[in-house]
């Protein structure tokens, strides 16, 4: 490839990417403000997944009776509190 | 072609420069809500298709360059001086990498191809991308203006065109260099990607933590080619530079080392912030200092700041990445100061003995090593700015050190998985410590009673001591991980009736990141073994007449001949040994040196026969001009093959932990529901 037909090569190559960048579409990609609520029911999936875990490991023998009871009130009591902010969100 | 590819890499710097202009006037038209003639999605996404068309003008640049390498037009000067026309095909790839300018065009291109996926998943998260993007657009711009002004790969030569090249440096005609160097820097490329996505959710106070989730794939593979980035570096040292070790802790290993540190204690840590809502401005920071050493990587490999032999293309262009690196820093502090009230911790480590604190540790003790790495590695450049001379900080300083952090680290990775999320109580850590513990001492008591003893001659003996501490708790760190596996096939098997085969493979696939972990852990465990064999590594030299021997370990080398061969590309001259064992051949290895015809250099091809007990290892080291006889090294190197086992784990447990989990593992929820909704909220975050 001579010199000038890699100039020419290289200016076809910047109108090429220049009109692709530049063409003139309507419609586009976009989303809408997240809320606290999406935030929270996103939690509520991973709270979920960590009760699943806790009583997974229980069954698996990790944590003698005892500390699982403690450990599962704790955190249902996160849950619920999640989940009553959550339906007043809604209601709201 | 020296036209068409300085011409394409003029376009992709004015579409990075487009990208980041109109991608930052969109953003933030989009968060002051400004009304304006434009519209900001428009203007957002015509920065994003500019980033898309940027990768294909630094593909049309990369393509150029490996053309003009096969078609040997050595009126490039960086084709004269890194090919030559007998190099062979896979070679003449490796040329792209083998100097600064073709490296810097394969980073661009890299950071194009992953801005590139980046900007065609925009619909997971428009607004997250589009920030990432444009931080992207940034790195791209300043690598492109390097490649533009400071280290042009298209020059061309003043005067003659020479018939022949230079040819490729030796020490860079191996298969691994084929793959190692793209693997390396697709894992410093790579940390560009989640450093992006951090930066981004903190700019625009991203409510959650689900960008996380979003880049977890990104940083799993970046940390993937990271990792057999490195671990290839290391077979190929082993294999190429004839000194029988594969780490020689020299400044661009070390720079390597330090992100994949980081970046693990970010892999681990960024569970915290997932689950708990913990860590957050941690691990804002542990991504950006990956992300800055990755640069430190670059400009210790491409910039000549410091000598090493793998630094391979040294210049001045390290000035640049100076200013790059300050910049980068202002940004991240200036965000940080800015919106660090986005980054309160939900939760407080509530016991020093939990899951949560063991993550802790884990990631003080990683940071504490790449402290310690960062320290030597700089250490020369320091003490020549203070004293005047250059202070070299050799091995042993690093292996003081780091090995103790290493053993410690490895104990955490055993003890992590034991311990309960929260809190721990005593009856708990009675449960889960006292099998793996069992294995720790029995290891203990089987390796002094074969002989891996602490001491030698009544002296106490350091590398023996770390060898039967590391193989001890790798057998308590092996057998915590087999218990984690056989309890929940346990589980499973008895929920499901199945076998505990079948269980175990339906365990991984409930949970592939957790048990993905646990494999790569099994990995790292397997890899330890083998770093603990070299406190039994020997080696003997001598120069060998025909027919004499060599004995060594199990095995006596007989020298059978020497002879020579030359092809269009090197001359070389070889010794043929006879290997015994209990009196009875083998096998036969050659080891070699060549001497490179265009650069006129020589490059020693190490013989290695690799059993899983040990490596024998046989380095010619060329003849004695005396007696014309050749001199033979040959090294017995327990456990090598070992690292590159548990290497293929590591990469087998990323690959598992990067395939989506099947379904969440089964358990009964009984959560109320009827709380009253408190006055104030019960979790921070998300506003």
């Amino acid at each position: 490839m001579t010199e000038t037909q890699g100039f020419v090569a290289g200016v076809m190559l910047a109108l090429a990417l220049g009109i692709y960048t530049f063409w003139p579409e309507n419609v586009f990609a976009s989303q809408r403000q997240k809320t606290r609520l999406d935030y929270l029911l996103e939690r509520k999936e991973q709270l979920y997944e960590n009760l699943r875990d806790l009583n997974f490991e229980y069954r698996a023998g990790k944590y003698p009776d005892e500390d699982f009871a403690e450990q599962r009130a704790l955190l249902e009591n996160e849950t619920a509190q999640l989940l009553a902010e959550i339906e007043h969100l809604q209601q709201a | 072609m020296a036209a068409f590819g300085s011409f394409a890499l003029l376009i992709a710097l004015a579409l990075a420069a487009y990208n980041l202009f109109a991608g930052t006037i969109a953003l933030r038209l989009l968060a002051t809500g400004q009304p304006v003639r434009i519209s900001p999605e428009r203007l957002a996404d015509t920065a994003r298709r500019a980033g898309i068309a940027g990768f294909i003008a630094v593909t049309g640049a990369a393509f150029a360059l490996i053309w003009s390498v096969f078609n040997n037009d050595f009126s490039i000067a960086y084709i004269m001086e890194h090919s030559n026309r007998a190099l062979p095909a896979a070679y003449k790839f490796a040329a792209l990498w083998s100097g600064q300018e073709g490296s810097l065009v394969l980073w661009a291109w890299l950071l194009g191809t992953y801005g590139f996926v980046l900007r065609l998943t925009h619909k997971t998260d428009v607004k997250l991308y589009a920030y990432a993007g444009t931080i992207l657009a940034a790195v791209q711009v300043f690598f492109l203006a390097v490649i533009n002004f400071a280290a042009p790969p298209f020059s061309l030569l003043k005067g003659a065109i020479p018939d022949d090249g230079n040819g490729l440096n030796p020490l860079l005609q191996y298969p691994e260099m084929v793959i190692h160097p793209p693997m390396l820097y697709l894992g410093y490329v790579g940390f560009t990607v989640p450093f992006a996505f951090a930066l981004g959710a903190l700019m625009m106070r991203y409510p959650g933590e689900k960008w996380i989730k979003i880049t977890r794939s990104w940083t799993m593979v970046t940390w993937l080619f990271l990792t057999m980035g490195i671990f290839l570096g290391m077979h190929w040292a082993y294999a190429v530079l004839g000194w029988g070790g594969y780490w020689g802790w020299d400044p661009v290993e070390n720079a390597s080392f330090m992100p994949w540190l980081t970046g693990t204690a970010f892999l681990h840590s960024v569970m915290m912030q997932e689950r708990k809502g913990m860590m957050k401005s941690w691990n804002v920071w542990l991504i950006f200092s990956t992300f800055l050493l990755t640069l430190l990587g670059t400009t210790l490999t491409r910039g000549g700041l410091v000598s090493s032999v793998h630094a391979f293309a040294q210049s001045s262009i390290a000035n640049w990445f100076y200013v790059f690196m300050g910049i980068v820093l202002a940004v991240c502090i200036f965000t940080y100061i800015l919106q660090r009230s986005h980054l309160k911790s939900e939760q407080r480590l509530e016991s020093l003995v939990s899951r949560e604190s063991s993550f802790l540790f884990n990631n003080l003790v990683l940071l504490a090593a790449c402290f310690v790495i960062l320290w030597g590695t700089l250490f020369p450049i320091l003490s020549e700015y203070v004293q005047g001379t250059k202070v070299t900080v050799g091995p042993p300083f690093y292996n003081r050190v780091a090995v103790p952090i290493g053993l410690f680290l490895l104990f955490l990775t055993g003890v992590g998985p034991l311990l309960p999320w929260r809190a721990t109580s005593l009856r708990a850590i009675r449960r889960n410590f006292v099998v793996p513990s069992i294995a720790l001492w029995s290891t203990v008591i089987v390796c002094l009673a074969v002989g891996v003893r602490p001491w030698k001659n009544g002296a106490f003996d350091a590398g023996n001591f770390y060898a039967l501490v590391a193989f001890a708790i790798s057998a308590g760190v092996f057998t915590a991980i087999l218990s984690e596996f056989l309890r929940g096939a346990g589980v499973i098997s008895r929920q499901t009736h199945r076998n505990l085969f079948a269980a175990t493979y339906l365990l991984i696939r409930r949970n592939t990141r957790r048990y993905g972990g646990y494999i790569i852990h099994i990995g790292v465990v397997i890899v330890v073994v083998g770093l603990a064999g070299a406190a039994f590594n020997r080696s003997e030299e001598r120069e060998l007449a025909l027919h004499d021997k060599l004995p060594i370990g199990p095995y006596t080398l007989e020298c059978v001949g020497f002879t020579q061969d030359s092809n269009l590309n090197y001359n070389s001259e070889y010794a043929l040994l006879d290997v015994y064992r209990d009196g009875k051949k083998q096998f036969q290895i050659t080891p070699e040196k060549r001497v490179y015809l265009a650069s006129q250099q020589p490059q020693t091809m190490v013989a290695i026969h690799s059993v899983p007990g040990w490596d024998l290892y046989v380095v010619y080291e060329g003849t004695n001009p005396d007696t014309g006889q050749p001199i033979i090294k040959a090294f017995l190197n327990p456990l090598v093959s070992w690292i590159w086992a548990g290497v293929v784990f590591m990469v087998f447990g990323t690959f598992v932990a990067l395939v989506p989990s099947l379904t969440p593992a089964t358990a009964a929820l009984r959560v109320p529901a009827t709380k009253p909704a408190p006055s104030e909220p019960a979790l921070g975050g998300g506003h």
